[in-house]
């Protein structure tokens, strides 16, 4: 778990986000929406390591992509290291995305929350799976410089929004979300009552037919997110009260990152109605969505 | 080549070297055996265990600083019921003595925790909490007043017949004192050093960074601060000191030991290195051959000659 990963690649692709691209024994094991513990350097400032969600895992190569903004001493520091070094590397770890099988898939981002999920869109099936992406981000010019480097050269289909208007949908991304909900429901009680008069069909508005269905006669409709907790909290509760499955990738600081400091917590409600603390690096960082108690009130 | 013993005596306790981990930093013992066999350490400290289940501090319960760290987990812990019956049974299987770290409220509950622990199990010692400082009532305030203190180590002493180590915080004005008032309440053993008070402020939400304000510092930060109370103590005391505070190297653990500690405790370092405590085992023996000392046992105390 321990490993030295080369570094093949460390590029600014813009907007202060930097991809790294590590080659060695954590690819052969990573899993969607797990991290890797990175150590910055070997001197004791800054100490800790920093935990990156994988954004790519190519298992023939050997190699892992990482995306990350600096946004304090330890990554601006990472900026540094060169193709050819080595760093230390703790991982794979952490429990993913679970990976559905059927159905439709929306993914929802918040600004650099988008990573971690092109593990997901890599991991699904997509002859099987209907998978959309939905981004919020601060301007057009976050959007169009990180994502025309990653999510745009994806053949997936996606939306955005921006808090300024300057691209896409003038707001936030849960307002797509909202709709996108609503569409659904929609949808649904359509295909239901369609149902009813010619039994067994397909509904031709799912488009190609792949989509294997439920018993209950509804296709796996099911929702993934990363991003800021204010985002993922409104995610959650949008698709509680639509009965929607929602995963959701937590952020927390870190120390061990392998569970054993209890750093890094976030309160569930468990099936039995009680309370109880959650690792974020060991247990998570994805989470059932209904599972998380957003607000701790002592 | 004669190999360098490593044996390691603490009163009664005998360990196979003087590595171990700090409380809090290691779990209970299970997350670091992913990197290597536990069994290779001296000993294990597990967890802080209090009376019932604790859910501890709001996060962030983790801050970065120069060197260092500041925690403020507050103590959150399964409680003594599922760690005896869950845990327990777990860490027996590492094959490592175990040390057990307990912390409570009031004089009851140190003699109700005492009372609980096992004395046939892998139990090898108990750790008398008494420096917490990310809790609101009893562990630090136990562990400022050498009276308090004394009478938390007598109370601990009278319930059972483990092994019993007092850990002392840095946060007084004498840590001798302090010393010298647990061992006279029974302690066999001091470890020394818990972390220091601490805090700091987010420039952007112009609000305290941790969830509990204040939080403990560790982290090789905190070193120099250790070697000198473990200085001091060694002078003012008979009992073995277990020496801890920013232990990072093989380099550290020697200057502890130097200082007066017969064993060491690895902490925040496993979370930046996993395999530090096997580094320092490795170490701590190449310095011994290299000095021409046939022991490690030899070098305890030797910056006092």
């Amino acid at each position: 778990m321990l490993h030295r990963e080369i570094v093949i690649e460390n590029q600014r692709i813009g907007a202060d986000v930097y991809r790294l691209v590590l080659k060695g024994a954590v690819a052969a094991t990573a899993r969607p929406g797990q991290f890797v513990h990175l150590q910055v350097g070997t001197t004791t400032d800054p100490l800790l390591r920093r935990p990156i969600s994988i954004a790519g895992i190519d298992q023939p190569k050997g190699e892992i992509t990482l995306y990350y903004r600096v946004v304090g001493r330890g990554t601006a520091k990472l900026t540094g290291v060169r193709a050819g070094e080595t760093l230390s590397v703790i991982g794979p770890v952490g429990t993913g995305f679970t990976v559905p099988a059927v159905g439709e898939l929306l993914l929802v981002a918040g600004g650099i929350g988008l990573f971690p999920l092109f593990t997901l869109i890599e991991a699904v099936d997509r002859s099987a799976v209907r998978v959309k992406v939905l981004w919020g981000g601060e301007n057009r010019t976050f959007i169009q410089e990180v994502g025309g480097e990653t999510l745009f050269k994806m053949d997936v289909d996606y939306a955005v929004a921006t808090m300024d208007g300057s691209m896409g949908h003038a707001g936030l991304v849960t307002d797509l979300l909202q709709a996108a909900l609503e569409d659904r429901a929609a949808r649904s009680l359509a295909h239901r009552t369609a149902e009813g008069q010619t039994a067994g069909t397909a509904p031709s508005d799912w488009g190609t037919g792949a989509l294997t269905e439920r018993p209950e006669g509804r296709a796996a409709f099911t929702v993934a997110a990363c991003g800021p907790k204010g985002m993922l909290q409104a995610v959650a509760e949008s698709c509680g009260q639509m009965g929607v499955p929602v995963e959701v990738s937590l952020e927390e600081r870190m120390a061990c990152g392998v569970g054993a400091c209890l750093g890094c917590v976030c309160l569930v409600r468990t099936t039995d109605g009680t309370l109880a603390r959650r690792r974020v690096c060991k247990d998570g960082p994805v989470f059932d969505g209904r599972e998380v108690v957003w607000d701790e009130a002592d | 080549m004669k190999p360098i013993d490593l044996t390691t005596h603490l009163g009664r306790l005998t360990l196979k070297n003087p590595v171990m981990t700090a409380s809090g930093t290691y779990g209970f013992g299970e997350e670091y055996a992913a990197f290597y066999d536990p069994s290779r350490l001296g000993a294990i400290t597990v967890k802080g265990i209090t009376p019932l289940p604790r859910r501890g501090n709001p996060v962030p319960r983790v801050a970065e600083t120069p060197s260092g760290m500041l925690n403020a987990v507050g103590l959150e812990n399964p409680g003594l019921e599922a760690f005896l019956a869950t845990y327990l049974p777990r860490l027996e299987k590492l094959k490592t003595p175990i040390i057990v770290n307990i912390s409570g409220f009031s004089l009851d509950d140190y003699a109700l925790m005492a009372s609980a622990m096992p004395e046939d199990s892998c139990i090898a010692a108990v750790e008398v909490n008494i420096s917490c400082p990310n809790i609101k009532q009893g562990g630090l305030a136990f562990g400022t007043d050498p009276r308090s203190a004394e009478e938390v180590l007598r109370v601990t002493r009278k319930n059972t017949k483990l092994p019993l180590i007092a850990k002392l915080t840095p946060n007084v004005t004498d840590i001798v004192t302090l010393a010298k008032a647990v061992e006279n309440g029974g302690a066999d053993m001091i470890s020394l050093i818990n972390t220091l008070l601490g805090m700091r402020i987010d420039l952007k939400t112009r609000k305290p960074i941790l969830g509990n304000t204040m939080g403990g510092l560790s982290g090789p930060a905190v070193l120099p601060v250790a070697v000198r109370m473990v200085y001091q103590v060694y002078k003012a005391v008979r009992v073995p000191i277990i020496g801890m505070g920013g232990i990072s190297t093989w380099q550290d653990a020697v200057e502890f030991m130097l200082a007066g500690a017969t064993a060491v405790s690895v902490g925040t370092a496993n979370f930046v290195n996993p395999l530090a405590p096997l580094e320092i085992i490795e170490g701590l023996t190449e310095y011994c051959r290299q000095a021409g000392f046939a022991a490690v046992r030899e070098i305890v105390g030797l910056a006092h000659r």
